[in-house]
């Protein structure tokens, strides 16, 4: 069964490359922060609770990123071959099997991912202890360590994230006959990570205020949860800008990127601007970085993420290409129409984005600052829109390019 | 003696948008050892017939019995199993693995199963399809008749007591089709299998002991020992009707 899988596999690689990219890139950062741990144990108790914070604060983002990017794009490259699947099931594999079938295929890809991920994650790991080093966090004398909590939650939270990213998927794909969508779990998703995210918006607002910088931890949560629970509504904000739900995929990294983004960049100008001629406590120039770290990381995942959706979005549909090309269709035809739809996925994650970022912004601004709108540029904004409309229009048209390249006809 | 294949007042209803009744009370009992042609109009529930009664499909209403087990009455794991010990299944569209041979496509029931396949069996089936130099190809590189044969053989490969073919000469030449019609009434004649054909070919039909007609979801008929001539009339009659 794991041979079919593994042929399969090897058959078509590129639908894994996304995955394994992803849960490289994680791997190697969730080794990076956690070789903190391992350093720690050898230092002495001052830099050693800095260590742990660091790991604990930024490695935690670091995991729920991590978890969804390796579910997101595990579960596209398995619908993306559910004609396979389909076919499997047509030819006699049970529920089951299939079952073992995906599982094996996204261990296998996790284990591979994880090892490769072992020499950058020690590297990364250095350049962090530098840094912190640089700061006057940790002492000079420190060593560094790369040992068994580096390598447990490299491996360990690469695996159980693909196992159970592979069995919710499997669990959607091997039911026999008709699909089943159920919008109504993902709206309860939703619901709950918005309930989360004003949650903390609102503790940011009361609880957090006159607490300084420390307002951070719970501002930026918000942000996230808030950015989160948009991108699993985004079918229904596509349905309100008049278009159909088959770009939802699309839109979800774009809503997580421009949310994120825009609320942790706006976040710590506010933060800088509010301590500017201000003794600062000296771990404020360490959560600086890290927030830059964080963002940059998201940047990104969901680049990888974005890319490999309207990849396979694209792909998916050559059919359609095809279809429309032997209908009549010019290449430029096709073009504009795709270009349509790339604008009206970027327009309605960057707007579900800004309203999720508003969720970091405004509580954090009223209570470091007291002034809810920040007073801050809008250049940041810009930027992060302008990345974001580059990563769309770069991927969707040259997928689509080179999937209507040359003469109409195309054998299926 | 048992019937191989039994369906009692089977009902299936589509609800894409507007709700399509493709089976509207179906019953039929297909002897063991005999070969049955089914025919009818395009869209009168043919393929659906067929795929309910080896367990492929799940019936809205009815009972579908297999060698005498009532698939209806199991689960989908259990029917799954038994429905490869028992069934083979030509699919209209043939139904290939893009990823694997026309070999590995024709041993793949076998594999699931967990059964070795019988080397010697293979090649002969693959032989006689005319398929033993493109065994290591992948079925891209196929025409349309040459993958409907790697249909056939993955059906037959594994000797199972039912075999059902959703229209398996549809993309064969003449001779080719004569050749899959041969197989078919060997495996039943000297072989004791039970064979359901779904064709629209009334030279294939009477390839048949027995048709049944099918129209708008219904038993419209049945001709036993079928003249192509026999069979040409019915339908002509069904259509005018
Ligand atoms: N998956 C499906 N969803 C909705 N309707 C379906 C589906 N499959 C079949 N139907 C409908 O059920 C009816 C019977 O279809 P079926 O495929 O059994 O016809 P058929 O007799 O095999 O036709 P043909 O000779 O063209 O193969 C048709 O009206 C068809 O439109
Ligand atoms: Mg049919």
């Amino acid at each position: 069964m794991i041979a079919i899988a593994l042929r399969t596999l090897r058959h078509r690689p590129g639908g894994f490359a996304a995955t394994f990219l992803s849960a490289f890139l994680g791997a190697s950062l969730l080794m990076a922060f956690a070789s903190l741990l391992d350093t720690a144990a050898g230092a002495d108790e001052a830099s050693a609770e800095s260590l742990g914070t660091t790991a604990s604060v930024a490695g935690g983002w670091c995991l729920v990123i991590v978890v969804f990017a390796v579910t997101s794009t595990l579960s596209l490259a398995v619908r993306q071959r559910g004609e396979q699947f389909a076919v499997l099931r047509r030819a006699g594999a049970t529920g089951p099997q299939l079952r073992r079938m995906i599982v094996g295929e996204a261990v296998a890809v996790a284990v591979l991912a994880a090892a490769v991920a072992v020499p950058v994650g020690l590297a990364s790991g250095r350049v962090l202890l530098g840094l912190l080093k640089d700061t006057g966090q940790v002492a000079e004398g420190v060593g560094y360590a790369f040992g068994p909590v580096a390598l447990a939650a490299g491996f360990g939270v690469t695996l159980v994230g693909a196992v159970i990213a592979g069995f919710a998927t499997s669990r959607r794909t091997s039911r026999m006959g008709v699909k089943r969508e159920r919008p109504r779990a993902r709206r309860i998703a939703a619901g709950l990570f918005l309930g989360a995210a004003a949650g903390c918006a609102v503790l940011t607002a009361t609880v957090m205020d006159g607490k300084g910088i420390d307002a951070m931890q719970t501002a930026g949560q918000a942000g996230i949860w808030g950015s989160i629970g948009l991108a699993l509504l985004a079918p229904e904000l596509l349905r309100l800008t008049g278009s159909g739900g088959q770009l939802a995929s699309a839109v979800m990294p774009v809503t997580l990127f421009s949310g994120i983004a825009t609320g942790t960049v706006y976040m710590q100008g506010i933060e800088d601007d509010a301590a500017a001629g201000q003794i600062r406590p000296d771990y404020a120039r360490d959560i600086q970085t890290l927030n830059y770290v964080v963002v940059g990381m998201i940047t990104v995942f969901v680049a990888i993420m974005l890319v490999n959706t309207l990849i396979a979005a694209t792909v998916h549909r050559r059919r359609e290409f095809a279809q429309l090309r032997l209908a009549g269709a010019t290449r430029g035809q096709v073009t504009t129409m795709v270009a349509g739809e790339a604008l009206r996925v970027t327009v309605t994650g960057i707007l579900a984005g800004s309203a999720a970022s508003l969720f970091t912004i405004l509580p954090f601004g009223s209570a470091r600052t007291g002034e809810i709108w920040p007073s801050a540029t809008i250049a940041p904004y810009a930027v992060i829109a302008a990345i974001a409309v580059l990563l769309t229009a770069t991927a969707t048209l040259g997928t689509t390019r080179r999937s209507i390249r040359g003469p109409a006809l195309l054998r299926a | 003696m048992t019937d191989a294949v039994r369906v009692e007042s089977l009902y299936r209803t589509y609800d894409a948008g507007t709700p399509v009744t493709a089976l509207d009370g179906v019953s039929a009992a297909f002897a063991a050892g005999t070969f049955t042609a089914v025919m009818g109009p395009s869209g009168s529930g043919k393929s659906t017939l067929l795929q309910c009664a080896a367990g492929l499909d799940r019936p809205s209403a009815g009972r579908v019995f297999l060698g005498g087990v009532e698939l209806t009455a199991t689960g989908d794991t259990a029917m799954t199993k038994f429905r490869r010990e028992r069934a083979g299944f030509v699919f209209q569209d043939y139904n290939l693995l893009s990823a694997l041979t026309v070999e590995q496509n024709v041993v793949l029931p076998l594999r699931l199963a967990g059964r070795r396949p019988d080397r010697g069996r293979v090649r002969a089936v693959l032989g006689t399809l005319g398929l033993t130099e493109r065994a290591g190809e992948l079925p891209e590189r196929l025409s349309g008749g040459q993958r409907q044969r790697v249909a056939v053989a993955r059906a037959l490969v594994g000797e199972p007591a039912v075999i059902f073919a959703d229209e398996p000469t549809g993309a064969l030449d003449l001779r080719s089709a004569r050749e899959v019609l041969a197989l078919l009434r060997t495996a039943v004649r000297d072989f004791g299998r039970t064979v359901i054909m779904v064709t629209h070919d009334p030279m294939a039909a009477a390839y048949a002991d027995t048709v049944l007609f099918l129209a708008d979801g219904r038993l419209a008929g049945q001709l036993s020992a079928p003249t192509p001539e026999a069979v040409a009339a019915h339908l002509t009659e069904l259509v005018a009707a």
